[in-house]
């Protein structure tokens, strides 16, 4: 306490010092003009500064809100754009109200596990039961398809990635469509193969693949890459098509697994007639 | 004791009324070199007694800076220069003690202390004094040249009448 008290003592002239420039200063700011303009201007060029950086900073907090935030727009906007041939209001009049249910919905995921590197590639998303994904349901990407729900657990689920030897998506060349199958066999991420092409077809290098939606697993018009080379095997009556994927899927962080609400029907229907033809 | 404080108090006074009436005439009409300023009045911070506490030291420096603003109607830019002259006071004479310390009942004058030490303590205080006054005044650095250039041209005539100031009077507190 004493020494404390010392310490006062020894610092008071300090003290002193301090509030009376802190005094003479305001007295400065408040009754010059000149100075006062310029204290003003500096303050607001220091606040505005500071503000500037804390708002900058605070955008980086943010963030991953913000990517989530857009994720869900994302699938919003998805979900939209899938629905938009049932929901065609010209038609109301002609179709069952049953129709007119919504055939895709889409559920944002983070994708917290990745590989491209392996010949059988998969991804882990932070969704799972819980969250109403199930198997056998599609992955994309605003770009592009990434892949196949293969198992899902409570709040998880592993996804097959189209970089996946067994991976076959039913594809179609836009605007033409033939159909055929797409497959990766190189070890490029943006190399694919179409097969079952007829040679008849009229395809050339530059057209667009995107998915056919006969499987009921993807909508269709999902771009899937661009033909870079075709040529016919010796003896075939097929095409062979190298397509290029504009996809980086070692980049992704978002994805959006599609949820097809008419799946099980169309299935049970397939089945059911093949069933009959056995 | 009283002869010291009587001493003190009509050199506030004195080198007050000098500065707010003569000396802030001086080199005001001129417009084309407006770098000429005659500051004598923190002479009475000088010559404080040097036993006087730190914090009067301070306070009054304070006092005498204000009453000053009170003439140049610029409120707190003497002060604050003065406050400051005055805690850097007891610094500079730390560093200037002589041989044998001081005696505490003296004040810092040339009669005491001898013309050279009181020159060179002089010079020091004033050349703060008076940047510290000219940056307060302009109250940036973006004219640092005219701040120094304010100084040391103000400073050479100010130590000139603080000289003067020693030479007549002499004075022993």
């Amino acid at each position: 306490m004493f020494n404390l008290l010392q310490l006062f003592l020894k610092l008071s002239g300090f003290f002193v010092f301090a509030l009376l420039e802190i005094i003479c200063f305001s007295l400065v700011v408040k009754y010059n003009q000149r100075q006062g303009d310029v204290y003003v201007t500096s303050v607001n060029r220091l606040t505005g500064y500071l503000e500037e950086k804390a708002t900058v900073t605070n955008r980086y907090f943010s963030l991953d809100d913000e990517n989530y935030r857009l994720a869900k727009e994302n699938t919003d906007l998805l979900e939209k754009l899938a629905n938009l041939g049932i929901n065609d209001p010209a038609k109301l009049d002609t179709m069952f109200s049953d129709s007119l249910q919504p055939k895709y919905t889409f559920i944002e995921a983070k994708v917290i596990k990745n590989s491209i590197n392996k010949h059988h590639n998969y991804l882990v998303l932070d969704k799972g039961r819980k969250d109403g994904l199930v198997a056998h349901s599609g992955v994309v990407t605003e770009n592009g398809v990434v892949g196949i729900v293969r198992k899902v657990s409570h709040s998880y689920a592993v996804v097959m990635s189209i970089l996946h030897r067994q991976t076959k998506l039913s594809a179609r060349i836009r605007h033409k469509n033939f159909f055929g199958s797409m497959v990766w066999k190189d070890s490029d991420i943006h190399s694919f193969y179409l097969e079952d092409i007829p040679k008849n077809a009229p395809v050339v290098p530059g057209d667009t693949i995107e998915t056919s939606g006969y499987s009921a697993i993807f909508p269709s018009g999902i771009p899937l890459g661009i033909v870079e080379k075709l040529w016919i095997e010796p003896g075939s009556n097929f095409y062979t098509i190298q397509l290029r994927s504009g996809l980086d899927l070692g980049n992704i962080q978002y994805v959006y697994v599609v949820k097809n609400l008419l799946k099980e029907e169309q299935e049970e229907l397939e089945q059911a007639v093949m069933k009959e033809d056995e | 004791m009283n002869s010291v404080i009587v001493a003190n108090v009509f050199r506030f006074f004195g080198l007050a009324l000098l500065q707010g009436l003569v000396f802030q005439n001086v080199g005001a009409g001129w417009e084309s070199f407006p770098y000429l300023h005659v500051i004598v009045y923190p002479i009475f911070i000088l010559l404080l007694p040097l036993r006087t506490p730190r914090a009067l030291i301070i306070l009054l420096g304070f006092t005498i800076g204000f009453t000053v603003d009170i003439f140049y109607d610029s409120l707190g830019v003497h002060a604050s220069a003065a406050v400051f002259t005055a805690f850097v006071r007891s610094v500079v004479l730390q560093f200037m003690e002589p041989r044998g310390g001081y005696n505490v009942n003296y004040s810092p004058t040339a009669a005491r202390m001898g013309m050279g030490w009181f020159l060179r303590y002089s010079a020091i205080l004033m050349f703060i004094h008076l940047f510290f006054y000219f940056s307060v005044e302009a109250f940036t650095f973006v004219y640092i040249v005219d701040i120094l250039l304010k100084t040391i041209v103000s400073f050479i005539l100010s130590m000139l009448f603080i000289i003067i100031y020693q030479v007549l009077f002499n004075p022993l507190d």
